[in-house]
């Protein structure tokens, strides 16, 4: 066994001194440096401070009201963790190998525990890695040498699932190999827990009285200290404790009391460790599956497509019949509709927003609302507005990725004998299209639903001014804040290439943010213009007529036909920079 | 040689191979083709010991791969369709890789006569990356026959080469067979598997539906007392599948 362990140290050992070294090397290019040097940047403004001991904004600040809290809490995540690794899996068993690993790892002399071996092994730095990084986001870097005793019990309690997911997956492949199906297997598990359940509360009846619930309820008492004594108290105690073990020296303070901690975990660990070398389960065929999926991810990404298409994908009914004379940029658009669903996915959107807006509907003709109820038309009305303010992101995004598979079929569209505009227009305008309509009914059905409320009410006319105006320019906006990133991919191809930018790295960190702020910089500037003459439309219509909802949709109108003629020079240059795009220098 | 007894490979309810026997001697190359999803792949993945078969017997040079698969793996050798390999590892690394794999003592020696051999020399230190297809597969190839493996297993060798790298590997392949390899390739460029082949085994839907050596294949298809050509003689055979 110890020399495919030892091999698989070379290839470890190797790809990272290789991998390092490339990544330097790659910074002889200014565009690496300087997003390096940003990457840097951002990295010690963001964490920096987590070593000097703050907390991530979502730590917890105060300090548990019981000494076993925390302990307790951990133990019941573990538990859960592990109860759902019995009940979730529903394909093979497999283990992640790359496709690699498998070509050069499968067909050599190394057995299937040996296989096992190697991937426990590898998986080590990535959870060393994990443990460290959840130590420096708990803030526990500033404990000194303590930070270690976290990361060694991080490392622990992760160590421990993985193995404990992997030998679940064994046990189940086998109980699949012996006729059980998925839907069974589900069944019996969640059987086994509510009697176990039955059980503990039979026991517990039997032993002293728990502590008063309602005094902990009725805000006399603490609910987490009730829960706290219910489950260090009664026989959960005992059912609690091979977990507690586990997480026990996450908690420990110092050298002496982690030893004393790790020893009973490392025995837990040492068990999970032999059931899953000795399982002795077929991997292989779903592990090759498992291997192939991801690489297929893996090029969808670099394609710039957000999921690998698979044989599981059905053909897709178009919304219309595309006749083969007309306006070419429509048989784009044709094309995006259908790789956005076709009709099935996009009917189903329809009928969401449709239920939705009957609800909001039927909710305004409702003449006494009760309190719950506001407060449902709030909750949906505001997830309403945060998804518009999602859109404006996700469209341009989209339109991008759009562009960067036009890109990568350039050689195919320089044949087309159309002028370089109509493939613009027609790239994004699927897009476009597609997300300002989703705009559209999120911003009536959200204006419907915070209407209702009574502050809002009396104030109708202006909020559908305003959403009329808003809905007005949001078309035009799309179309504008997704001719940025288009441009800058066909200008600058190498910057886009999405193999080298996906991934972790410093360089490619900066980079991002390089983009992204460049993209939000144009965006700036390009609103300047419309904002000035939205507003003198504004102040000018306002000499003719005191109505705020008249005004509000003159300057909405005004400001729109500006971001149309915009959004017309972007695409017109957008048009030459496709047709003066040299395919040699694609990436 | 490699000998194939009654193998068969189940996915749940459907068959992808079905009670395969034959054997390949020393010596001896055997093609296997068949139509897109005839189960060739899962057939040479079952014999090199990468999935494990769900009924059958497979020897390589006597050793069994179910009963002693660290054996007869040692004397195995898989060419996947494309080369997989890991991204930041030099050919050289790769090869150093390998024989750490395969415990090859004479390796630094034997790696230089295959760079050499397959004009890689020059190349020994760069990454995958900085690599055509047909070097990554004369990569593949190399770390293959480092440690000399008495059996191998070609998946679609040729598909992707440009006409001298089929030329080459043609030439390596009936090179390995002289020094007494049994070989298996499966490949649909049935003209160029006439060129290497002494056998050939037509699977259909997973089942052999002709095996033999060329001669007898092309004898006992004769039509209208012509011979046939492989292509001819597949095409009658496997019918309304061909093109699939």
């Amino acid at each position: 066994m110890s020399a495919p362990v030892n091999a698989l140290g070379y290839l470890v050992t190797r790809s990272l001194v290789n991998g390092l070294l490339s990544r330097l090397r790659r910074l002889r290019q200014p565009k690496y440096l300087l997003g390096a040097i940003l990457g840097a940047a951002y990295f010690y403004f963001y964490f920096g401070r987590l070593l000097g001991g703050s907390r991530m904004p979502w730590g917890t600040g105060g300090g548990p009201a019981s000494p076993h809290g925390p302990e307790i809490g951990a133990a019941i995540l573990f538990v859960a963790t592990i109860v759902l690794s019995w009940i979730l899996p529903a394909s093979r068993a497999a283990i992640g190998f790359t496709e690699a690993e498998i070509a050069f790892l499968f067909p050599a002399p190394i057995s299937r525990r040996t296989l096992v071996i190697m991937r426990l092994v590898k998986s080590q730095a990535a959870l060393l890695l994990f443990s460290a990084f959840m130590t420096l986001i708990s803030g526990r870097f500033h404990l000194g040498s303590e930070a270690w005793l976290r990361v060694g019990g991080w490392w622990v309690i992760m160590n421990t699932l993985n193995m404990h997911r992997l030998g679940a997956s064994f046990a189940l492949q086998r109980l699949r190999e012996r006729g059980m199906a998925d839907g069974k297997r589900r069944v019996f598990v969640v059987l086994a827990i509510v009697a176990f359940a039955v059980l503990v509360e039979f026991m517990r009846r039997r032993l002293p009285t728990p502590p008063d619930l309602t005094a902990a309820l009725s805000g006399r008492g603490n609910v987490m200290d009730y829960l706290v004594q219910v489950l260090h108290t009664g026989p959960l105690r005992q059912v609690l404790a091979p977990f507690k073990l586990i997480v026990a020296p996450n908690f420990a303070h110092d050298a002496a009391t982690f030893l004393r901690a790790l020893l009973p975990a490392l025995g837990i660990m040492a068990l999970h460790f032999i059931w899953v070398v000795r399982a002795d389960v077929s991997f292989e065929d779903a592990s090759i599956e498992a291997a192939k999926k991801r690489a297929a991810f893996l090029a969808a990404r670099g394609r710039g497509e957000l999921r690998a298409r698979g044989k599981s994908d059905k053909a897709r009914t178009p919304l219309w019949r595309l006749r083969p004379t007309g306006f070419a940029p429509l048989a784009f658009v044709w094309k995006s509709l259908l790789k956005s669903g076709g009709r099935r996915t996009l009917g189903r959107w329809a009928a969401f927003f449709a239920v939705l807006a009957s609800g909001a509907f039927a909710l305004g003709r409702v003449d006494r609302l009760t309190h719950p109820l506001i407060v449902t038309a709030f909750v949906i009305g505001g997830g309403c507005y945060i998804a518009l303010l999602v859109s404006f992101v996700m469209i341009g995004q989209h339109s991008a990725a759009q562009l960067r598979q036009g890109i990568a079929a350039m050689d195919l569209l320089k044949t087309y004998p159309i002028p370089g505009w109509q493939i613009a227009l027609g790239e994004l305008a699927g897009p476009v299209l597609l997300g300002s309509l989703m705009q559209w009914c999120s911003l009536c059905i959200g204006l419907m639903l915070l209407s209702i409320a009574p502050p809002l009410h009396s104030h109708l006319g202006i909020i559908a001014a305003i959403g009329g105006g808003i809905a007005l320019l949001l078309p035009t906006f799309n179309l504008s804040t997704a001719i940025l990133p288009c441009a800058g991919a066909l200008l600058f191809p190498g910057w886009f290439r999405p193999q080298e930018n996906a991934g972790p790295g410093l360089e490619n960190t900066g980079m991002k943010l390089i983009l992204g702020t460049a993209q939000l910089l144009a965006v700036v500037v390009a609103m300047i213009p419309v904002a000035f003459f939205g507003a003198v439309a504004w102040f000018a219509f306002g000499k003719i007529t005191a109505l705020t909802e008249w005004r509000a949709l003159v300057a909405g109108g005004t400001a729109m036909l500006i971001l149309a003629m915009e959004a017309g020079l972007g695409i017109a240059w957008l048009g030459s920079l496709y047709d003066n795009f040299d395919v040699s220098s694609e990436p | 040689m490699i000998a194939v007894e009654g193998l068969t490979k189940l996915y749940g309810d459907i068959t992808a191979v079905s009670d395969l026997t034959f054997t390949v001697e020393p010596g001896k190359v055997m093609g296997l083709v068949g139509p897109n999803g005839a189960g060739k792949t899962t057939a040479l993945r079952c014999m090199s010991g990468i999935i494990p078969t769900t009924h059958g017997r497979i020897e390589i040079e006597g050793s069994d791969l179910r009963d002693d698969p660290l054996a007869a793996k040692k004397l195995l050798s898989f060419f996947p369709d494309e080369p997989r390999l890991f991204d930041y590892l030099t050919v050289r690394q790769h090869l150093e890789f390998t024989a750490r794999l395969y415990q090859v003592r004479d390796a630094v020696a034997r790696s230089r006569e295959l760079l050499d051999a397959l004009e890689m020399s020059d190349k020994a230190d760069a990454l995958p990356a900085e690599l055509s297809r047909g070097m990554k597969q004369k990569v593949a190839l190399a770390c293959g026959f480092l440690h000399q493996p008495r059996a191998m297993f070609f998946d679609e060798p040729l598909t992707g080469l440009d006409p001298l790298a089929i030329r080459r590997t043609k030439d390596l392949i009936a090179q390995k067979a002289r020094d007494g390899a049994a070989i298996i390739i499966s490949s649909h460029l049935l003209h160029l598997l006439e060129e290497v082949c002494s056998h050939v085994l037509i699977l259909k839907r997973g089942k052999k539906i002709a095996h033999g050596t060329l001669d007898e294949i092309r004898a006992e298809h004769r039509e209208g007392g012509r011979e046939s050509t492989l292509e001819e003689i597949f095409i009658r055979l496997v019918g309304e599948d061909a093109g699939k």
